[in-house]
């Protein structure tokens, strides 16, 4: 019994390490000083990050990343928590394809989506625009905004918001003194992995960039050329950012769900 | 629940923004997709028709139906793999881990799922170089150097980061959902280990299985950068032929053919799949 | 009698083809307790959420205080309801939940806070205030969920099954709360439960509902004593249906022949389970022979059940005594005999 304990948590190791293996290198080579990493390892540098963050093509990047997400994640999450409460109060014929409409984007192969927005989006002239990467991210972020509010609602007693109606309350009165403070965690939480979504979307957003790149389509265009580890410091950045963002919606999510 | 049976214009505000966006964003620029490629390509330009060249010029290459079967196979292959080698890691998490511990394991492998591939895969590209980490540790042991960028073997590398925890929430939330008596009954009756995972655990845990297997197989054929950057780019998949074809020129018709392809592939095998989860057991 | 403070006027409610209240026609007056009962889905809560505008009739007028409420949305009424669930929100602490009400009417924070405190102190609630609802117990809650609906002082209170939840012995001390602040207050009660016991214990008057129709109104005793239809007799109380056809004194009846005071014809009789008989041998009179099945310890005494040659269930309470003295065992024939006077005819 012990020895299979024992090759379990082997076996869960290895798997986790060839998981997270490339996410912990990236940042381990950002701080090694070759230019090509093996090992042995070289001496520690900071001199990546230096290179990386005094160019001022990334951060214009940045700045169209933060702006990108930040949008994205407003409209998404708006959009979703709107999905979740027409799903838990309305019942409604065709309510299957609607609720298909609110969760399928995800399944979609993103070279495809990145293809028929190009298109579609040049017909309309938004190509070439942020306006245009917002538009396909919040497509993108939506679900997983109305995934997470969905589940919340779905752990409220649906008599609080008659109730709330009972004690004199409107329709958008109950909604904002009931249903609202209810989902406040959801809707942080959903903010957040929203946010990490376009942070790290990088097909559709090269498809329909143009010049106004964000970062994931400033890495993917550096690595098309030639090897530069500058790509590693940047990477470990966006690596950062976007596990925070994750793990906040995570704690968000758990933190409330321990009391009620 | 709701107090009347009339559309009031609370009901339609929240309504609508789905239908809004991604009707607009979602559905009509794959239905448009659709339509363009019927379209004619002119002096590099498109003009709206209804001729079916695209389609003709496309299904009748050779090279589209190699990047075909290649991007199927390759796909069947990660859903397989994955499948695999998931599996006893899964049931090691459903039936090794207390609650609290494989809940925090599932938490952490949520996070890769959302954080860069991009970046993943370049520091693959470094990890398997030829004269990277991997060959520097093989090599103490006297072996290598082997060339493993470039290849299916590369390919596959960057297919299973991709995959591989999504594969392992799936099952392990199917596994773990086994009613445990089932398992200690059938120990009981003298089913040996063995017997009681191939008679019992599997086929009560099919639906995460085949969920898992089919994600990992629309993730495998729906990408680009693990073929792109790991593999080498040549032969090319489904998905680098569509950007080749888009970004050389203004051949988009030809690259929505090959996108709606793709999509009547998915389709049919996420159908049957569902089928095969969902349907009757044994 | 004054006017009804509510009526309900041939009040129709069905959802899509499910009809769940048909042709309902009641009055209930003002400062009254009453209840309405009836086994789940016989259409009991809806009548109340139609009341409290949760639901909108089908069809038919409800009026409160002689004004049509049809249309009028839930919180344009003046209907506060205790939830079977509570529904007390989880993001507010005690006091904010009470004072809901008022700072939904624009109450200015001082005065909501002071007449929320005020009913804090009248549910026994002092110290409480900042808590949050899910560090109180079930009768704290309970007491909470009383206070938040009656602190805008309503002319009427509607519950819904509020002690279902509850443990045994917390359900009665809750009744007495309830019952005696009733009282004070003057206002009117509407009491939805399955459980007699408790529409028994607090009702001025009780309305029985089956499958959407209301089957008997009254009081308790006029109930338990008279039920006026067999699913009445039924659902309440500790009854044994005896039906068959009546010729000169004599009703035929698939349990055997029994004498009765009525006339001629088919009827249907009721034998209330305390007012059987137990015996071995065969005595004169009303009595029909049944094999005995098993005891139960209810409250009041103890139920036998037994069972009839043609597969009916009776019941007969007994004393521990008696019980004692028969020694019954499963399988075993008994009598059953009444006093054909004590008997209450259906319809």
């Amino acid at each position: 019994m012990k020895a299979r304990a024992a090759l379990g948590w082997v076996y869960l190791a290895a798997l986790f390490t060839f998981v997270f293996a490339p996410i912990g290198a990236s940042v381990v080579f950002s701080f090694n000083s070759d230019r090509f990493p093996t090992l042995p390892l070289g001496h520690f540098t900071t001199d990546w990050y230096a290179r990386a963050f005094s160019r001022p093509e990334v951060w214009e990047a940045i700045g169209n990343s933060l702006i990108v997400a930040g949008v994205t994640s407003v409209v998404a999450t708006f959009i979703g928590f709107a999905t979740a409460y027409t799903d838990f109060r309305y019942g409604f014929r065709f309510k299957q394809a609607y609720l298909a409409l609110a969760l399928l984007p995800p399944t979609l192969p993103l070279v495809i989506l990145g293809l028929a927005m190009l298109a579609w989006l040049s017909q309309i002239g938004l190509s070439g625009t942020l306006t245009g990467i917002i538009i396909a991210h919040v497509v993108l972020a939506t679900p997983f905004a109305m995934a997470i509010c969905r589940l919340r609602l779905s752990q409220m007693d649906p008599a609080l918001e008659a109730a709330a109606w009972n004690l004199g309350a409107g329709q958008w009165t109950a909604m904002r003194h009931v249903i609202l403070p209810f989902c406040a965690p959801a809707i942080v939480s959903a903010l957040c992995l929203t946010a990490a979504v376009s942070f790290d979307e990088f097909v559709v957003a090269w498809f329909v960039s143009g010049l106004n790149r964000t970062v994931p389509v400033m890495i993917l265009e550096i690595l098309q050329g030639n090897v530069d580890p500058q790509i590693n410091a940047i990477g470990t950045v966006v690596f950062l950012t976007s596990m925070s963002l994750v793990i906040a919606a995570q704690f968000m999510i758990f933190r409330r769900r321990r009391h009620g | 629940m709701s107090t009347s049976r009339k559309l009031d214009p609370y009901a339609i505000l929240w309504r609508i923004p789905l239908l809004v966006w991604q009707g607009l964003f979602f559905v009509v620029p794959l239905v448009f997709m659709a339509a363009m490629s019927f379209w004619l390509v002119k002096n590099y330009r498109m003009e709206p028709a209804f001729v079916f060249d695209n389609w003709a010029k496309m299904l009748g290459r050779g090279a589209f139906w190699d990047a075909y079967w290649l991007t199927l196979g390759r796909a069947a292959l990660a859903g397989l793999l994955a499948t695999v080698i998931a599996f006893p890691a899964s049931l090691f998490l459903s039936f090794g881990l207390g609650e609290s511990g494989r809940r925090f394991a599932l938490l952490c492998l949520i996070v890769p799922f959302f954080t860069s591939f991009l970046v993943r895969a370049y520091a693959w590209q470094v990890i398997l170089a030829e004269s990277g980490p991997v060959n520097a540790a093989l090599g103490v042991a006297g072996l290598g150097p082997f060339t493993m960028l470039n290849s299916g073997f590369g390919a596959m590398v960057g297919y299973l980061t991709l995959v591989l925890p999504l594969v392992v929430i799936f099952q392990t939330w199917s596994l773990a959902a086994i009613d445990r008596s089932l398992i200690e009954a059938a120990g009981n009756l003298g089913a040996a280990p063995l017997r009681v995972l191939v008679s019992v655990i599997i086929p009560a845990a099919k639906t995460g299985l085949v969920l898992g297997a089919v994600f990992a197989f629309i993730m495998t054929f729906g990408d680009f950068v693990s073929p792109f950057y790991l593999g080498g780019s040549k032969p090319p998949t489904l998905t680098i032929l569509i950007i080749d074809t888009t970004k050389s020129g203004q051949q988009w018709p030809r690259a929505a053919v090959v996108a709606l392809a793709m999509i009547a592939t998915l389709f049919a095998v996420a159908t049957a799949a569902l089928k095969a989860a969902y349907g009757r057991r044994g | 009698m004054a006017e009804p403070l509510v009526q309900f006027r041939a009040v129709h409610k069905a959802f899509g083809t499910y009809v769940a209240v048909r042709a309902l026609d009641l009055d209930i007056h003002r400062g009254e307790f009453m209840a309405l009962m009836g086994p789940s889905g016989c259409g009991k809560t809806t009548t109340l959420r139609m009341l409290a505008g949760l639901e909108q009739p089908t069809s038919g007028t409800i009026t409160i205080e002689g004004k049509v409420m049809n249309g009028v949305p839930p919180h344009h009424r003046d209907t506060p309801l205790v939830w079977q669930s509570l529904a007390l929100f989880p993001f507010l602490n005690v006091v904010e939940n009470v004072e809901f009400g008022l700072r939904m009417r624009g109450i200015a924070t001082k005065a909501r806070r002071d007449r929320a405190m005020l009913w804090l102190d009248r549910m026994q609630l002092t110290g409480f205030e900042t808590r949050r609802i899910d560090q109180l117990s079930g009768g704290q809650r309970q007491r909470v969920a009383l206070a938040r609906s009656l602190v805008t002082e309503p002319q009427m209170l509607l519950l819904d099954e509020p002690l279902s939840a509850l443990d045994a012995h917390l359900v009665i001390r809750m009744q007495g709360v309830l019952t005696k602040l009733q009282k004070e207050l003057g206002i009117t009660f509407v009491y939805v439960t399955h459980s007699q016991s408790e529409a028994f214990a607090m009702a001025d008057r009780v309305v029985i509902m089956g499958h959407g129709e209301i089957e008997q109104i009254g009081t308790p005793q006029e109930i338990f004593r008279g039920p006026k239809t067999r699913f009445v007799a039924e659902f309440v109380g500790r009854n044994n249906i005896l039906s068959g056809s009546v010729t000169d004194g004599m009703m035929t009846t698939a349990q055997g022949i029994v004498p009765v005071l009525s006339c001629d014809g088919p009827m249907e009789i009721v034998v209330a389970a305390d007012r059987v008989a137990l015996s071995r041998d065969r005595p004169a009179g009303a009595a029909i022979r049944a094999a005995f099945l098993s005891e139960e310890f209810a409250g009041t005494g103890i139920i036998c059940y037994f069972e009839t040659p043609d597969g009916a269930e009776w019941k007969a309470q007994v004393t521990e005594a008696q019980l004692a003295d028969l020694q019954p065992e499963t399988g075993q024939d008994f009598w059953l005999s009444w006093d054909p006077a004590r008997v209450h005819v259906i319809g």
